[in-house]
């Protein structure tokens, strides 16, 4: 595979910088040099099915920028993302690269990653580690590849559950609310009876929506690629969850602080960033 | 051999063709789907009425209410694709029923079934918190 390639992060994975920075960390450990790409300028348009002239012109703008990155291999993080590349936007633009997803250039890589996970994960003498796990996203068989990562790290015992849930990740159920109600209650069982320390997450939107329930429930929710750094002995920071957790309004908006509340314009925080912060995640 | 589409439009009508020339309308697509049990108006409903009313949208014509039940719930789970017989892309297809559902694909608005708008201030929260968790530096070579 590439020894360059373009990271496709996408967008909604903006709210986690953390894992944005820790999948770069991890694929220039394994020998990759990276160019990242992604944020509201290389939408892929999976959003614009109300409107297509958008969702088209978006989908060949994003193409044309990779094309000119002449990497010919883009990595996609977000499986919307790669789904919507492989169904829609490949079948009208010229798209001159190969499409593969991070968690499988990974796992293609992981002896090289091993040798680098030095640092034993820390819970007395073994972390337990549950995958939360989705069965939708068919074009990659996504949960067995992270499962063999985790493997990797020393001090990590990965408790097997049954527990998949539908759709590709946690935010194609927001449609459903019930059905998210239901993963995540389906989550918290599986934890209590695996006595599972960590509940890792694949994609970013169930870390989004999962992550508060460490305010209510007796273990963490980290995406695996943290896990993942935090055994090469660089851990990180989830701003995201940090700021779920804070509890009220005035604690939110301390935690925040006035700086980021003015970068992100005061208007707009109160009216559909604070929101989305207060939400709990309903089982 | 067919010709690359040249718009999303144009790849959209091939796909349409394609799954009106192959669909038996047998109703394996609907009996594998997850998410049935989530909508009360699915749980009496006949899978090739349903599939039949999902071919309706695909037609620019309102399908039937059962139809627009499934649509609503769908999630992508994928299992509808691994139960077609005749190797049809089962959730594409709903996805594009849904998209013509919304009125993007000729339906009149008065007709349409489902919202075709996305989150509120969807691009603006994405940059919002891009400004919080990345760098100037990084937005400009990243994200411009």
């Amino acid at each position: 595979m590439a020894d360059k390639v373009t990271f496709w992060y996408g967008c909604n994975v903006v709210r986690h910088g953390d894992i944005i920075h820790s999948a770069i960390t991890l694929l220039e450990a394994v020998g990759i040099e990276v160019t990242p790409a992604g944020g509201a300028g290389y939408c892929c348009g999976t959003a614009k099915d109300g409107n297509l002239r958008a969702a088209e012109g978006m989908g060949k703008r994003t193409v044309e920028k990779f094309n000119a990155h002449g990497t010919g291999q883009v990595v996609s993080w977000c499986p919307s993302c790669y789904r919507h590349m492989n169904a829609f936007m490949g079948e009208y633009t010229d798209a001159q690269f190969e499409l593969s997803s991070f968690a499988q250039l990974l796992h293609a890589r992981r002896d090289v990653l091993a040798a680098k996970l030095t640092h034993r994960a820390s819970n007395g003498n073994k972390r337990k580690v549950m995958l939360h796990k989705h069965f939708g996203f068919h074009e990659v068989d996504v949960n067995p590849l992270v499962e063999d990562l985790l493997r990797l790290i020393p001090g990590v015992e990965l408790v097997e559950t049954a527990v998949s849930s539908p759709g590709h990740m946690c935010s194609a159920l927001a449609r459903v609310p019930a059905s998210l109600k239901d993963a995540t209650r389906a989550v918290c069982d599986a934890a209590a009876s695996t006595k599972a320390h960590t509940v890792a997450t694949v994609f970013h939107s169930c870390q989004r929506l999962l992550c508060a329930l460490e305010g209510s429930e007796p273990f963490k929710v980290v995406n695996y690629v943290n896990l993942l750094t935090e055994a090469m002995g660089l851990p990180s920071q989830d701003d995201y969850k940090d700021w779920k957790l804070a509890g009220s309004e005035d604690a939110v908006i301390a935690k925040v602080g006035e700086a980021r509340i003015a970068a992100m314009g005061e208007k707009l925080f109160r009216e559909s960033i604070l929101p989305e912060l207060l939400r709990r995640p309903s089982k | 051999m067919t010709e690359k589409a040249a718009t999303l439009r144009d790849h959209l009508d091939d796909f349409i063709a394609d799954t009106l020339s192959r669909c038996t309308r047998c109703g394996k697509c609907f009996e594998a789907c997850p998410m049935t049990r989530y909508s009360d108006g699915l749980s009496q409903a006949e899978p090739k009425a349903v599939v039949s009313g999902v071919l309706d949208w695909l037609q620019q014509t309102p399908g039937n209410a059962e139809s627009v039940a499934w649509l609503k719930v769908c999630t992508q789970s994928s299992r509808c694709i691994e139960a077609c017989p005749e190797g049809i892309n089962a959730m594409k297809m709903v996805r594009v029923g849904q998209m013509s559902a919304m009125g993007s694909l000729g339906v009149p608005a008065a007709h349409a079934a489902m919202s075709g708008r996305e989150a509120k201030d969807f691009f603006r929260v994405i940059n919002a918190f891009s400004e919080t968790q990345m760098t100037s530096d990084e937005i400009d070579r990243w994200q411009r």
